[in-house]
């Protein structure tokens, strides 16, 4: 690696925080070895099976905590330090960010053609830019919207199909338990809301004009802020994270009766509920008036500036994204539901997901038919983390009352301009 | 010769440590402040290292949520200062009164809570706060009144309760030192002329330690603007505390989420110049007044 001031200094200032990284390790004369950080559940099972696939490389699973736990700030400490892993998993989100800092190499040329067909273009377009591709997608999750059957049978609920119907079901609910409602309103949902304005026609990060033109607070961003608004205002949802024991308790004692996430949290609903066994069923995200979803969540893997083995950990990666027998060992773990890019894979995963969580559903022929409308051309941006904290932040107070849902993206708006502008990018400000 | 051989000897470790873990660190932050690594147009080519001037400063100045986080401490000086001054002199003045009994030990208890690490006291209040944990609300709960430490508009306060905890016994202590060297005759002279004891600890024994209370108010000013351990770890329980809550914690969001350090630089550089400018600013004033 290139050592300029600004990585030795940084090595020295998180020297204790990197100093539990693995160092990087060559085989002797035996296979390549390569290290792996996941925080995705059931690699280590994938990673089992490719080891047992061949024997020219070995790799070397390190599980590490999900990136706002930590995982980001372990991958960036151990990059400022030179010894971040051949490969490292990064969510979409998170992508530009790793590559504009040089974390995420520039694995244009390492990526075959014969691996480009198997994906779907529209995931790899979110991986790619300047029409350069610096990491590997390996899942795509539309959302959908999971819902209790039982609940809705006995309520004579109808599945919303589209936003209005959503909206006047939640005031069926509310009206009818007043102690229940149908979803809530994540105050810690900056991604969530970021698939409902997807969904909606929003462009917040645009770089066709090789600028990075910021509007968090555009024309469909407004729309959908004054949607999620209303439901507050009328308190026809609950307004508290999704990612809480709060919630938890909430859909553990049917309080809240449907819930909206990418595909993939069909496995994490199983493993942490499993006593709802039977009672929830999927279906399409509700629709404004184009049959249109965004999606939520997803991961990406990045061969790290700091491999010395590139090819190998690109050869480890394809295998992870379009292999059947990777999918299936991450399935057969029974707590995921990814939806692969490479929809050659599908058959693959519908074969190998325990559907008796979702009355035998078949949920993956819903999961393609949603994927093949995620709306094309949403841009992810450079700092996205901060983004979405600073977003959050007014979501929290919006949801205490203070403040509006739009407030907390005009916010995120202004919270973000400065650190971009920090960071030396051409910017453009804008609808806000 | 001799002498100045032992003063240099006896400063040296000062000096060291002024050099090491102050000069050098604020002339690091100072000089990157003004550089960064820089990519252009969209930032996807390969970075170099430039002189950007004052770019940074702007950027930081610019932001609301700086400026908001500037506020936020500014607020919490104004809620925590005039408490912990008074308290710690009211307490001191009791003691030396002579009122309390047990003088020893009261002084003792007041002074605990001070030698717990600020990042524990932290952890202790965070459980007495936290929903569902404590046992406080809990007890608020069983009489029928709902409280939330963490709400919007009572984390400030909780805040200012954490700190006075830790820190009044210490600053109870000073002044306490400082009221033991008021002459005794001046305070023999006050009753002589009829003061009771509160006429006289207002009148005449709070004005003697005038500089003990100008130098605890500056220490807990410079000690406030650093505000960082406390909101970071309510942080964990409260959406309230955001993760650029106070300029500190701004600086660290800048520097480790934010990956960058030119921004976190010239932000710690503001904070000093802030903190610089506000304690100059006080030291005038009092010392103004005393003239």
């Amino acid at each position: 690696m290139r050592l300029s001031r600004r990585t030795l200094l940084a090595a020295g200032l998180t020297a204790p925080l990197a100093a539990c990284s693995t160092p990087q390790r060559r085989g002797a004369g035996g296979p390549v070895e390569i290290t792996f950080w996941s925080a995705l559940r059931g690699s280590q099972q994938v990673v089992d099976a490719f080891n047992s696939s061949q024997n020219r490389i070995r790799v070397v699973f390190q599980q590490i905590p999900s990136g706002g736990q930590g995982g980001y700030a372990k991958l960036s400490n151990a990059a400022r330090a030179g010894n971040a892993p051949d490969v490292a998993t990064i969510e979409y989100p998170q992508v530009p960010g790793y590559a504009i800092d040089g974390v995420a190499r520039d694995i244009t040329d390492l990526l075959s053609e014969r691996v480009k067909q198997k994906i779907l273009p529209q995931a790899l377009k979110l991986t790619t830019f300047d029409n350069r591709v610096f990491s590997v997608p390996l899942d795509v999750e539309p959302m959908v919207l999971h819902y209790r059957a039982d609940l809705f049978e006995a309520g004579g609920f109808e599945v919303p199909a589209t936003w209005d119907e959503y909206a006047a079901l939640a005031r069926t609910v509310r009206d009818a338990f007043p102690d229940r409602r149908l979803g809530i309103f994540p105050t810690d949902g900056g991604m969530q809301f970021a698939c409902y304005a997807w969904q909606a026609g929003a462009q917040w990060f645009d770089t066709s004009g090789g600028k990075w033109r910021v509007s968090l607070a555009d024309e469909p961003t407004q729309k959908v802020a004054a949607y999620w608004q209303e439901l507050i205002d009328e308190d026809l949802v609950f307004r508290n994270a999704a990612d809480s024991k709060q919630h938890d308790a909430q859909l553990g004692q049917d309080r809240v009766i449907t819930r909206l996430s990418g595909a993939w949290d069909a496995g994490a609903q199983m493993r942490a509920r499993p006593a709802q066994k039977g009672k929830w069923r999927i279906a399409p995200m509700p629709i404004w008036d184009e049959q249109v979803v965004g999606t939520h969540g997803g991961s990406t893997f990045a061969v790290t500036k700091d491999s010395r083995q590139p090819e190998a950990a690109m050869e480890f990666i394809e295998w992870q994204c379009t292999h059947p027998d990777a999918l299936t060992a991450r399935l057969k773990s029974g707590t995921s539901s990814q939806y692969p890019v490479a929809p050659g894979l599908v058959e693959a995963g519908a074969k190998a997901f325990p559907g008796e969580y979702y009355g035998g559903q078949d949920i993956y022929r819903l999961f393609q038919r949603e994927a093949d409308k995620i709306r094309d051309g949403w841009v992810w941006g450079p700092r996205m983390t901060a983004t979405q904290k600073v977003m959050q932040d007014g979501f929290a107070r919006a949801g205490a009352g203070a403040g509006t849902v739009i407030d907390a993206m005009r916010e995120a708006q202004s919270g973000t301009m400065p650190d971009l502008r920090a960071l030396g990018l051409s910017t453009e400000e804008g609808a806000r | 010769m001799k002498g100045k051989l032992a003063c240099a000897v006896l400063m040296a470790p000062f000096f060291v440590l002024l050099v090491t873990v102050f000069l050098i660190p604020t002339g690091t932050a100072i000089w990157l402040s003004f550089f960064a690594a820089d990519q252009p147009g969209l930032g996807f080519g390969p970075e170099s290292t430039v002189f950007v001037g004052l770019r940074s400063y702007a950027a930081v100045l610019s932001d609301p949520t700086f400026l908001n986080g500037l506020g936020t401490v500014v607020l919490y000086c104004v809620l925590y200062i005039p408490l912990m001054v008074v308290g710690a002199l009211t307490l001191a003045l009791l003691l030396d009164s002579g009122v309390a009994k047990l003088r020893s030990w009261a002084q003792m208890s007041l002074y605990l809570p001070h030698a717990v690490p600020g990042i524990i006291a932290a952890l202790i209040w965070l459980y007495l706060y936290t929903p569902g944990l404590s046992p406080i609300i809990d007890l608020f709960a069983q009489a029928d009144i709902e409280i939330n430490f963490l709400g919007i508009n009572t984390v400030l306060p909780s805040i200012v309760n954490i700190a006075l905890w830790s820190n009044l016994g210490y600053n109870m202590v000073i002044f306490y030192a400082a009221l033991q060297a008021v002459p005794r005759e001046v305070l023999e002279a006050s009753v002589v002329d009829g003061a009771g004891p509160v006429k006289q600890a207002v009148r005449i024994k709070a004005p003697l330690v005038r500089g003990a209370i100008v130098t605890v108010g500056i220490f807990t000013l410079i000690w406030a603007l650093q505000l960082f351990t406390e909101p970071v770890l309510l942080s964990q329980s409260t959406p309230m505390i955001s993760a650029r809550f106070s300029p500190s914690m701004y600086i660290y969001d800048a520097a480790f989420t934010r990956n960058n350090y030119g921004l976190a630089a010239a932000a710690s550089v503001v904070l000093l110049a802030f903190t610089v400018a506000l304690s100059f600013g006080v030291t005038r004033w009092t010392n103004r007044k005393a003239a």
